[in-house]
């Protein structure tokens, strides 16, 4: 028959490794027209890392995000970033971005100083325009303002800047330290069904509670814990690389290496922890490979507690499951006395 | 060699191609729309789902001759001359699709979907795109999308109050 569990596990995951140089690097030039152009290393994998990045310099600037172009990753004219790796680009390109946006700033704010009579540091940028702090009325627009900056004070305003987590080496005697610059935290519940006379799995629901630092943008944070969640499912009960005796992989392609399709995958519900990290870009941490880390742990605890069994090879197969159903009826039997 | 005709996108196409050749090989190599894509070349992916005839078929399967006089849909021809689809449109609004190489045939597996059944329950939809492999999305919002391209195709003017709904405060 069919019974039904819930699992739980939590994880924290490192962002931002600290154990060597891990810089971006970020130019960001504003223009006469009020656009701005970003230029950076980084690379768009599909995860909306770019408009992320657009909104952190334009949130910086006063600007929308219609209002940013991102370019990226192409080594002949965009500075150097360590990559699209480690869950890093919101929070360390993004760093290299929000400074590299307040250098161009600044500039803005020192042309616009003597426009509204008013020091630099009274100001600040809105709504595209630079503004006297309190005073929204007294403002001018920011294409204005960069093209005085360029055609009357001869400084365009272009900043570039690079950011990288504080490198701490190790300890070389303990192997201890501060191998990375912050963390985010995740707990993740799986509800399964289990046939306890076959062992197969059927996931039913999977909530996720994920602390990404400022969700910076909440529909790109669903989408990258929905699809983490897929891999955790894969994970948990279909994927497996399966080699022969020399080595050679035997499961090769998709007919026999199985992962999750559409009806392989629950309802899910994504719970965004709202919380503010004062190292990362406007509070953001990370959110890309945290995403799977507690699923398969969640559905083999919930695995556990609809039918009472461990499994504790990857990925739970019907098969082991049964097995181990089987042994723990066994088990139960020899206890009863004759 | 052999001949085939086959109408593309609207238009009446001819090729003389070895008769081993794929529809896909054909769309890709030949016709160079190269929007139907190559994952697996064995049928397991998806990934080059187009349309024949209204059906949604796997293009690495299919014969280039097969399709000879027959009608054929990629995702070239889906957004009309000056909008996209009702499916394109919410696809790229909610973010259904991240890396983007399963788009073109999950689009086209959802089209041929809602042709037939324009009401789909969520079931029907994950039951329709179960031969459209994606890895980087866990499939949640493309499922979404595809019940809010159907309610929008259902009634154009619920299409126009979510148009206002998310870009009347502009």
């Amino acid at each position: 028959m069919k019974r039904r569990g819930r699992g739980i596990a939590c994880m924290w995951y490192p962002i931002g490794f600290t154990v060597d140089a891990n810089p971006s690097a970020a130019v960001v030039k504003v223009n006469e027209d009020g656009t701005a152009t970003v230029l950076t290393g980084t690379v768009e994998t599909g995860q909306g890392s770019l408009t992320v990045l657009g909104q952190i310099a334009a949130e910086a600037l006063g600007i929308a995000a219609d209002d940013v172009h991102v370019v990226s990753a192409d080594t002949d004219v965009t500075p150097m970033d360590t990559g699209a790796i480690a869950s890093r680009t919101t929070y360390v390109t993004g760093n290299a971005i929000r400074l590299a946006a307040e250098n161009a700033k600044a500039i803005l704010f020192e042309t616009a100083g003597p426009m509204l009579q008013v020091m630099p540091s009274q100001l600040e940028a809105r709504d595209r325009k630079i503004q006297v702090k309190g005073f929204p009325q007294r403002s001018v627009s920011i294409g204005e303002v960069a093209k005085r900056a360029q055609v009357g004070l001869g400084r365009p305003p272009i900043g570039s800047a690079s950011w990288n987590p504080p490198t701490v080496a190790m300890d070389p005697e303990t192997g201890q330290g501060k191998p990375f610059s912050t963390y985010v935290y995740a707990t993740q519940i799986a509800e399964v069904e289990v046939d306890d006379e076959t062992g197969e799995v059927d996931v039913l629901r999977i909530v996720a509670s994920h602390d990404c630092g400022t969700p910076i943008n909440p529909m790109l944070v669903e989408g990258q814990v929905e699809g983490g969640i897929s891999m955790g499912i894969g994970f948990a009960l279909q994927e497996e690389m399966l080699f022969n005796a020399q080595g050679c992989q035997i499961n090769p392609n998709l007919t026999n290496y199985i992962m999750p399709t559409s009806l392989d995958m629950p309802e899910i519900v994504v719970d965004i922890v709202e919380n503010y990290d004062p190292t990362g870009p406007f509070g953001a941490k990370g959110v890309g490979e945290p995403s799977l880390v507690p699923t398969a742990a969640a559905i083999l605890n919930a695995i556990h507690d609809a039918v009472g069994v461990r499994i504790t090879s990857l990925p739970a197969t019907s098969e082991k499951i049964l097995t181990a159903i089987k042994a723990k009826r066994a088990g139960e039997r020899k206890q009863v006395p004759a | 060699m052999t001949d085939v005709t086959i109408t593309v996108n609207g238009s009446v196409r001819s090729a003389s191609v070895p008769p081993e050749t794929t529809l896909l090989k054909l769309l890709r190599d030949v016709f160079q729309l190269t929007g139907t894509k190559l994952g697996c070349d064995v049928g397991d992916c998806g990934a080059c789902t187009v349309l024949v005839d209204g059906m949604a078929v796997n293009a690495c399967l299919m014969l280039a001759a097969q399709a000879d006089g027959r009608q054929v849909l990629t995702i070239e021809g889906l957004a009309m001359k000056d909008r996209l689809h009702p499916l394109q449109k919410v696809f790229e609004e909610s973010g259904a699709l991240q890396c983007g190489f399963c788009g073109p045939g999950m689009l086209l597996s959802a089209k041929a979907l809602l042709d037939d059944n324009p009401d789909p329950s969520s079931h029907d939809i994950r039951d329709a795109l179960a031969g459209n492999l994606c890895r980087c999305t866990g499939y949640s919002k493309i499922v979404e999308a595809v019940q809010d391209a159907a309610r929008a195709m259902r009634d154009p003017r619920t299409e126009d109050t979510r148009q206002l709904e998310m870009h009347g405060h502009d």
